[in-house]
Order: structure tokens, then sequence, then C-alpha cells
């Protein structure tokens, strides 16, 4: 057990690597009730076609890894949920593109929790009755999720980026995709994603680390695991420019929806040089079109913002691009004042006061973010993912400088990698 | 257990809670007024008015600036209802000073901007800048035009509406579309002075300080006008249901969305209110309620099927998103989990899974600021003090004969449906 120490957010962390490759990491929190642990597979929407230890690769059907999630909550017994309620625990699971989290609060019972989590998500149980209730359910939580515009219009931007590579596909998959799902394809995927060298343990709260260690180590050595080879994920080349300059989708909304979305020309960075870029992005964006910049005023002086305007960066070895938008009476107009706004900012570059006081902002936000044991978890397991350390983030918000931002305020924003989603309401009919 | 300090500075209490816990001050004030159709629309405009600039700091970049400069405090509000009150909750945060290297105490910084914002707002002439007063009504307009884009929520507010259509909570805590047009400069500045002077305002402080250095701070923060904090009136939640009403609305919708209200006539004050709380946590609180279980896991009709409590208000509601042409068989599957806990079929595992979970939850709020002082202000609503600590000893002791006495009470008042437009 290796212990990590980080002074300057007063926190230290306690990891090792079981003998069956699963990472585990232990944050003590003094004075915290509960404790909150997840337990995550690097396997997410965008791993659709893989092999392991040089066999064939496999294509395996959209919104596989989210199916596979939801049917991990049942056991031969019943429903998991079922458990932890039992022991006070509240339980949860979700997928992104790149992982599968699944996860407890508790503020008792944190061993038994911890037991309960660690077998259920390493025994599946999938029949093809089971797997078939399955299908309504997501098939309602697909049809939830194309009622909600905020939704669609992020969705429909990242399809609008990218022509080949899956995270343009939707992460629960489409209705038609998860019915060709079947209990054979989820139990392959399951033993390629599920081996505990391609998983992470967090657990932070009110803890005792080593009591922690000695329970997953005793769980673990009591089960057996067949070491497995690499895994390889493949996806075909993406194209450097975006697949669709403009996406309208119909809802009925109040006011459109709008997002411009820039797609990175070059990608696959790693670890501390994708973290650095990820931070210099953001702060460059926060600076920009953050809500004290005079771009985010002058527009919503205009009135061609409200206060749902934001912007995020996204980021990972394959795929990376920003986004910025919100609800707008005239999408056209917004999409002007922005292409003038920037053109601009890039031009004359940005003024040293603008930046440093972003910089405070993005390193009280850090600060804040650490006093969920929610996102310390969510965050840390992202990173680690990525083979960074989350703890660095504030030392590298430190370091960055304006001429840093400067540069990738020029780099990034390249109107020829420009996609636009627009949600706006049907048409009246003639 | 750490527990609030309380004190008194003119018309505002004070509630402090010294904890090295956080790595930040937790700021909430709560301003509440009766909820009341002739005032809830120009009282929403304020707060959106009072964000874009004060008399010390009258541009608004300036204004956002200074809360960057704070280490990016956080600076927002919220409106909302509780019970039959319309409530204005500012809350701020901002970083121990001991994280940073700041050369002002960002307590403090804090607690003046909070007061300038709520104490000190820019006036010109005799009302609110006219530009800041004219653009945040645009975009209070949006807001409400906007609720309809989630139809999740539109639908739970919709079903609310038509359930208290002859109650003030009928009444969007937003206010309403028409009443915006005829807001001028001055008289929101006379509905300002009203407000502030009638509302009842309680000031919350998370963190690594004491009552005397908050009682301090806001004394030289805040301009108050002498007077004595108000109270806030208890709600009416018993009302006796004669028919149950039934509401179709028809929207571009892929799914349909069924909300069900019901009147347990029981408020936060009542000593049922605990027993309420697990009725509606074995009814459909949580992924072991019957609701998921019966709705979704036998029969896979929706994907999401749970029920909410409002105990200020005595009410419980429903909400599932359906399949259009499953709507019968959904309402019939939940009418039979409500007849069924009516009749005492609840099963010792249920009630104990659901007393851990309460449980769980009531022991958490302790690890999070706002949560501490949001659950610590319904004792300010309901004028009688009931720590996390003593509701989960109430809530361990109840009996199922106890949840059955809930059930019998429990009526159903509305049913609303969600549904998509019908080819004409």
């Amino acid at each position: 057990m290796e212990t990590l120490n980080y002074p300057n957010v007063q926190e230290k962390l306690y990891r090792e690597v079981l003998d069956n490759g699963l990472e585990v990491i232990v944050l003590p929190k003094e004075g915290f009730q509960k404790t909150y642990a997840t337990f995550s597979t690097k396997y997410g929407s965008v791993d659709n076609r893989f092999s392991v230890g040089g066999q064939e690769p496999t294509r395996v059907p959209d919104g596989i890894a989210h199916f596979l999630e939801h049917k991990m909550f049942e056991e031969p017994e019943g429903d998991i949920f079922a458990v932890f309620a039992s022991q006070g625990a509240s339980a949860n699971a979700y997928t992104t593109f790149d992982r599968t989290v699944y996860l407890f609060s508790a503020t008792e019972q944190v061993h038994a929790n911890l037991e309960t989590l660690i077998n259920f998500v390493q025994k599946p149980y999938f029949t093809d009755t089971n797997v078939d209730k399955e299908k309504g359910i997501i098939e309602q939580e697909i049809n939830m999720y194309k009622d909600n515009a905020d939704w669609r219009v992020y969705f429909g931007l990242i399809d609008a980026l990218y022509h080949n590579h899956p995270v343009h596909i939707d992460i629960a998959g489409t209705v038609e995709s998860i019915y060709k799902i079947d209990k054979e394809t989820l139990y392959r995927c399951y033993e390629t994603f599920y081996h505990p060298s391609n998983m992470l343990l967090f657990v932070v709260g009110g803890v005792d680390a080593k009591d922690i260690f000695d329970l997953v180590k005793a769980n673990q050595q009591a089960k057996s695991f067949e070491p497995q080879g690499k895994i390889e994920r493949y996806f075909d080349e993406e194209p450097a420019h975006v697949k669709i300059p403009r996406k309208v989708a119909q809802l009925s909304v109040s006011l459109p929806k709008c997002m411009l979305g820039f797609k990175e020309k070059k990608v696959g960075l790693t670890g501390e040089a994708l973290l650095r870029q990820e931070v210099t992005t953001k702060l460059m964006l926060e600076t920009l079109i953050g809500p004290s910049s005079k771009l985010y005023q002058s527009l919503y002086e205009q009135n061609l913002i409200s206060d749902s305007f934001g912007h995020e960066y996204n980021s990972s070895t394959d795929y990376a691009f920003s986004v910025v938008g919100g609800d707008t009476p005239d999408p056209d107009a917004l999409i002007e004042a922005l292409r003038t706004g920037i053109t601009a900012a890039v031009n004359q570059g940005i003024e040293q006061s603008a930046f440093e006081r972003s910089k405070r902002k993005k390193i009280g936000s850090y600060l804040r973010m650490l006093n969920s044991p929610e996102s310390i978890a969510g965050e840390f397991t992202r990173y680690r993912f990525r083979d960074a350390d989350m703890f660095d983030v504030l030392g590298f918000y430190e370091a960055c400088t304006l001429e840093e931002v400067n540069q990738r305020l020029r780099e990034h924003f390249d109107f020829g990698q420009l996609a636009v989603s627009i949600v706006e309401k049907p048409q009246a009919k003639a | 257990m750490t527990l609030f300090q309380r004190g008194q500075l003119q018309r505002v209490r004070l509630h402090v809670l010294p904890t090295k816990r956080f790595k930040t001050f937790a700021i909430s004030l709560f301003a509440g007024v009766p909820l009341n159709e002739d005032t809830v629309t120009p009282i929403a405009l304020i707060p959106f008015v009072l964000r874009r600039g004060t008399a010390r700091t009258p541009e608004t970049i300036a204004f956002r600036e200074k809360l960057d400069d704070m280490y990016g405090a956080g600076f927002g509000f919220d409106v909302y209802k509780r019970g039959d009150s319309q409530i204005v909750q500012f809350r701020m945060d901002v970083i121990n000073d001991q994280f940073v290297s700041s050369e002002q105490s960002l307590l403090a910084a804090s607690l003046q901007f909070l007061g300038d914002a709520l104490t000190d707002p820019l006036i010109e002439g005799g009302g609110f800048r006219a530009k800041y007063v004219e653009a945040e009504k645009a975009t209070l307009r949006k807001r409400l035009e906007a609720i309809v884009n989630d139809k999740i929520r539109y639908a739970a507010e919709r079903c609310l509406e038509e359930m208290c259509a002859g109650e003030p909570y009928r009444l969007h805590p937003l206010g309403k579309l028409d009443g915006i047009d005829g807001i001028t400069p001055d008289a929101l500045l006379r509905h300002y002075e009203d407000w502030l002077e009638r509302a009842a305002l309680d000031l919350y402080v998370v963190g690594d300080t004491s009552l005397e250095e908050v009682t301090k701070l806001v004394g030289d923060a805040f301009k108050l006008k002498t007077g004595t904090p108000a109270r806030y009136s208890v709600p009416n939640v018993k009302q006796d249901v004669q028919d149950v009403k039934y509401v179709l609305d028809e929207l571009d919708v892929s799914q349909g969305k069924l909300n069900m209200g019901l009147r347990t006539g029981i408020g936060y004050d009542d000593t049922l209110y605990p027993a309420a709380l697990m009725y509606n946590g074995i009814l459909g609180g949580y992924p072991h309620s019957k609701l998921f279980i019966n709705v979704r896991e036998k029969e896979s009709l929706a994907y999401y099927a749970a029920s909410r409590l409002d105990g200020h208000k005595g009410i419980c509601t429903i909400q599932s998103g359906i399949e259009f042409n499953n709507y019968e068989k959904a309402v019939a599957i939940i009418k039979q989990q409500l007849e069924s806990m009516a009749r005492g079929e609840l099963s010792e595992l249920e009630i104990n899974q659901t007393k851990a979970m309460i449980s769980g939850h009531l022991r958490e709020l302790q690890d999070s600021a706002y949560e501490m002082l949001s659950y610590d202000f319904n004792s300010v609503l309901t004028g009688n003090e009931r720590t996390s600590a003593e509701l989960l000893e109430q809530v361990q002791g109840v009996t199922a004969d106890d949840i059955v006495e809930v059930a019998k009470r429990v009526q159903l008042d509305t049913v609303y449906f969600l549904r998509d437009r019908k080819e004409a």
C-alpha cells in the first residue's frame, strides 16, 4: 500500500495494485458520515470493436456497454438493489463514452456494502428471459431522452462532428440496436472488460484505509481470475473535418437551442499532455466566453443568449472538441456574433487581467469540487483511465501562462472545424 | 453532532454552524413571503435584477469580476415554493482562505457582496436601472416559456397546477407570463422595498467561523432596517378530495408522461410525518419500492416510476414515463399499489429496507454544508425544531400500523397524462 500526499489540498491517498491487476484507491475523509465507493471498468459506449490477447476483433451492437450495466444488477437471488437497501445503501451505476461505473453511498455497514458492490459486479447473470425483459425498459429510457431537447442538441452536435468514431453513437444505442443484443454477446463483453486488470475501485469517506485494503484483498484472493491478454480497441480512421456543418432537429421548444462545436484536428495526446491541454483549453474558454467576459455580456445584452449559455471541453486520446452554446431566439445571429467575437479575440489575444481572474475562478471551483466525495471519485477515475492524476490539475492551473492560453486560442478556433447543432420548434404545417 | 448557533440582527435570523470539515464557507439567505397571485411575478423578478449590479458596483461585468477575484466565489439564487410560501434563496460559496493566498478575508468579502446585492441595490431616479429591468424581464419570460422544454418537469408542474387549482400552491414560483409586461423599474423598486420589509429572512453560514464573527460581518455588510424577524405561515394541508380529476394534455412527445397527485393531509409538523416519509419510501422513493418493482421490473412499462413527498404541503406525487397505449394499464397498476398499502400489505423486509435508506440519507446530510442548512431551514419554516438525529429516531420508531394509517388518509386527487398530438 503506497501513500500519496497532497499537502496543497490537505488530502492523503492510499493506493495499491492487487495481484490480479485490480487497482484500489482509498481516500479517508475525516469527519465524514458517508462512504462513497465506485467500482469502474474502462469500458464505455465507444468500445464497440475490440480484441483480447491477439484474438480476432469482434464488433458488438451499439449500446451494449449500457445494456450490460443495467443487467449487472440482476442476480439469481433477485435484484441487487434490494440487498443494498437492506444494508441502508443507495446504489446506482452509469455508463459514459469510456467507462462504466457502479457505486454506492452508505453511512452504515460499509464493509457489507463494499463486499456487495465487488461481488455483484464480479458475478454476471444473464438469461434469455432477463435479457429480453430489459429491452422494454431501455426502449423507454431511449424514448425519454428523445423528448429531452438539451440531450438532443448535445448529441446532435457530436454526431455532426464525427464521421466514424463511435463517440457519435448514443450511449444507450438505438431501439433497433438493443433488440440485437443477446446473452452470449453480453458475456463476451463482460469477460473482456470486467477483468480486474481493467478495473479501478475507489473508496472515499469516513473509512480507515487499512481496513478497506484488508477487506478487498481477502475478497479478491478468494476468487480466481485467469490472467488476461491486452485489450485492443479498434476505431476506423476519423477524417479531420466535421461530418455535417449544420444539423437541425425539431422538437417543441420555447426557444431554439444552438450549440457550436469545434473539432480538434490533431488528437493522440495521452496522460499528462492530455491533461495539460484540457486545463489550458478550459481556462481559455472561461476567459473568452465565461459569464464575466465582455463577449458574454455583449451577447446577453443583445438578447442572443440567456443563463443557459455555457461551454465545455471534451477530450480523450482519440477525439477532442469544445462545445459552446445554449438557448437563443436567433441561432444564425448567435453564430455570427460568436464568429465575430472569437475572431477578434484570436487577433487581439486575451488580456492579462481577464486571464488572472479566470485562473482564480478555476482554482476556486477545483477546490470546491474536493468537498464532494462523488465528484472526487468520478473525476479521479476519469483521469486515471487516461493515465493522468486528478490531483495534478491544481498545479497545472497554477502553472498555466497567458502565452499558452493565447496559443491555444489561436490553435483551437478554426472555423473550418466548426459544426452547429440546432433544435427548434417544428414549422407550422401549411 | 455539531449544532447551529442562533442569533438575530434586526429582521434577520442568523444560523451559524462552525465546522472545519469543508474547504469552503457555504452561505445561504432565505427570504420568504406568502404566495400571492398579485405579487408572485414581481417578487420572482427581484433577484434577477439584484444580480445585475449594486450601488457600489453598478456594472454587471465588474460585479461578476469581483466574484472571480474571490477565487471564483459561487453566487446564485433560486426561487421556489415551500408550503404556501414563495422563497428566494441566495447562495454563495467561497474557498476557505487557508487554501489560497488571498489578501482579503473571503468570508468577509462574500458577506459584503451578498449584503450589497440584497440591501444596497443600484437605484437610478425612482427605480432600478431600466436597462437591467427590461433585460431581466426578458430572461424571466424565457425561463417561464422554457418550462415546456423539459417534458418530465412540465408534466409534474401541470399536474400540481390542476390539482391545486383553488389554492395559492397552483402558482409557479417564477410567476405568470402575463404579469411581466406591466412591471416598470419604479414599480419593481416599490415591490422590492415592500418585500424586504415583509419577508421572513434567514441567513445561514456553514464553515470555519463563529456566530460572533458572522454577526459582526453581517452588521457591517448589510444595510438593515430596524425590526424583528417575521415568521412563516403554516400551510393548509387538509383538503378533502371529492372526485378524482383526470387531465389530458397533448404535445409533440415521443413518450407519455403519467403523473398522479395524492393528498396525505399530513404536514411536516404532524406526528405522522415520519410515517408519511416511510409511506413515500415504500411506495416509490427507491429502486426497491413498489412502483419500481411493479411498473418497471415486473411489467417493463417504464424506465422511471417513482414518488416524491412534499412534506410542507402534504402532497405526494407519482411520476412515470410510459408508452401512450399503456396508460390504462399503468394507472391500474399504480392504483393497485396504493390500495395494497391501505390494506396493510407491507412486508417486514420493505419496511426495514426503507428505514435503512431514509436513515442513511439523514446521516449523509452531515457531509454537505448545503444539505445541512437546507434541512435545518425546515425547522424555521414550521417554527418547530427537529434535528436530523431526532427525525432519524422517529423514523426508526415507525410501525406498520403507522404506515397503514397514512395509507388510509392518502387520497388520490389528480391523474395527469401528457401524450402526443392525435392526428386530426
